[in-house]
């Protein structure tokens, strides 16, 4: 199986003007963006930030990308040079103190809490997604659960997969298939009905 | 939802759906909105798994860029066309420059060989003659230097042997003919971006016409009389 065909489909699709193609893009690719912006900040809400404008960035420069590099290596060359510029504007930038904002400003407040990712409200929910898809994992039997972790953690392709459990590429597929099945009925329960919350997962 | 569509989903999140499958499946995809919201579990389980900490699961962040997107114009590129189109542009210009120096280096070589090597002057006058030994022979001899010499000799004053110019230094070695080897050397050394047939076509004519020369050289090695009564370098 050729690398990269996936994304390339919907990237041909977002070059033909179909919007709704880049979203799957962004919902495959948010965390890790986040994830590895994390390395140039350590404040999520920051990186956050950072990488919606990486992800803005590669929408725009789109046209431009042809294929001759995976669409995840462009995403976080992009990324990566987003950072790098918002750390150092931000390094220039002074350090502003206002002494007075939270007894005139609660609006500021308003918009910090709800960029900010610690707040016990985003804190509860992230934690009942990790809690309900670590009990559904545990619950999975052994060979969908090896499955999915050798594919996730490990990044291995089915092929590989195979070789490893010693089983044919379709069953590979297969078992991925159930587990993510079995994990996501759980976890449809939390975003959909469990806290109420959800109402997207990006 | 059907359970072949979501395999094939899945499969496709992983990068392992045949090529044809996924360019039907992604046209889906993105019209879905409930494919869409499979693909974005999908995605948190991923994230889960890899225990991304410091990760918000909730964050909202595509959401965020799809209205962002929403507000732009959609993209109309045709991404096939691009790689024709750059290598279009790109294959002739290294062409038109290798053509621009050959031109430059074929003109300069004509040039340069008109100015020396008039045709109405003898062949013996295309004998080199290091300038550095007549400088050392000039000062008492300067009017009897032949045609060669008294070019050379030309960087002195008078008899003081000072340096008439301070461009070209006193003992500066000059040749007052370059050699037709030492032209098709300065080609070959000078044609990084000329095309090979160019460059061979060159070579011919400096080989051709320095067999040529060679049969002259070999005239003036044996000294005339003008160049023994003219020159009297002393030996």
């Amino acid at each position: 199986m050729s690398a990269d065909v996936s994304d390339l489909s919907l990237v041909r699709r977002v070059q033909r003007g179909d919007k709704g193609a880049f979203d799957a893009l962004v919902l495959k690719y948010q965390h890790k963006l986040v994830k590895l912006v994390m390395r140039y900040v350590r404040n999520p809400a920051e990186a956050e930030d950072i990488a919606q404008e990486a992800f803005i960035k590669a929408y725009r420069a789109l046209p431009q990308f042809r294929g001759d590099s995976a669409f995840y290596t462009w995403l976080y060359r992009i990324a990566i040079n987003t950072a790098k510029n918002a750390v150092v504007s931000r390094d220039r930038s002074p350090i502003e103190y206002d002494l007075d904002r939270n007894n005139t400003d609660e609006s500021y407040d308003m918009q910090g809490r709800m960029k900010d990712p610690d707040t016990p409200e985003g804190l509860v929910l992230t934690d009942e997604i990790r809690t309900t898809v670590n009990s559904a994992i545990e619950a999975l039997p052994e060979d969908l659960r090896t499955a999915i972790v050798l594919r996730e953690l490990e990044g291995l392709s089915y092929e590989e997969i195979a070789a490893t459990m010693d089983c044919p590429v379709g069953t590979v597929r297969s078992r991925i298939f159930r587990a993510r099945e079995a994990i996501d009925r759980r976890l449809r329960e939390v975003f959909e009905g469990g806290l109420g919350r959800v109402e997207e997962l990006g | 939802m059907n359970e072949e569509l979501d395999s094939q989903l899945s499969a496709m999140f992983d990068d392992e759906l045949p090529a044809a499958e996924c360019e039907l499946l992604a046209r889906r995809l993105s019209r879905d909105e409930q494919l869409k919201a499979r693909w974005g579990r999908y995605a948190v389980i991923g994230a889960t798994i890899r225990a991304e900490r410091g990760v918000r699961l909730n964050a909202g962040l595509a959401g965020r860029v799809s209205a962002a997107i929403s507000s732009e114009a959609p993209l109309a590129a045709e991404p096939a066309s691009q790689p024709k189109k750059r290598w279009d542009i790109g294959w002739w210009q290294p062409l038109a420059g290798v053509a621009a120096a050959a031109g430059v280096a074929a003109v300069s070589i004509i040039w340069m060989r008109s100015q020396v090597l008039p045709d109405a002057m003898p062949a013996v006058v295309q004998t080199v003659v290091p300038a550095i030994a007549i400088d050392n022979r000039t000062d008492h001899r300067t009017a009897n230097t032949p045609v060669a010499a008294t070019v050379a000799s030309a960087t002195t004053r008078g008899n003081t042997g000072e340096s008439d110019s301070y461009v070209v230094p006193k003992n500066a070695p000059r040749r007052l003919v370059v050699p037709s080897t030492e032209l098709a050397n300065y080609v070959v050394a000078h044609s990084e971006f000329s095309s090979p047939v160019t460059r061979r076509n060159l070579l011919s004519s400096f080989m051709a016409s320095e067999s040529g020369t060679a049969g002259m050289s070999a005239v003036s090695e044996e000294p005339t009389e003008d160049v023994q009564d003219d020159a009297k370098i002393p030996q």
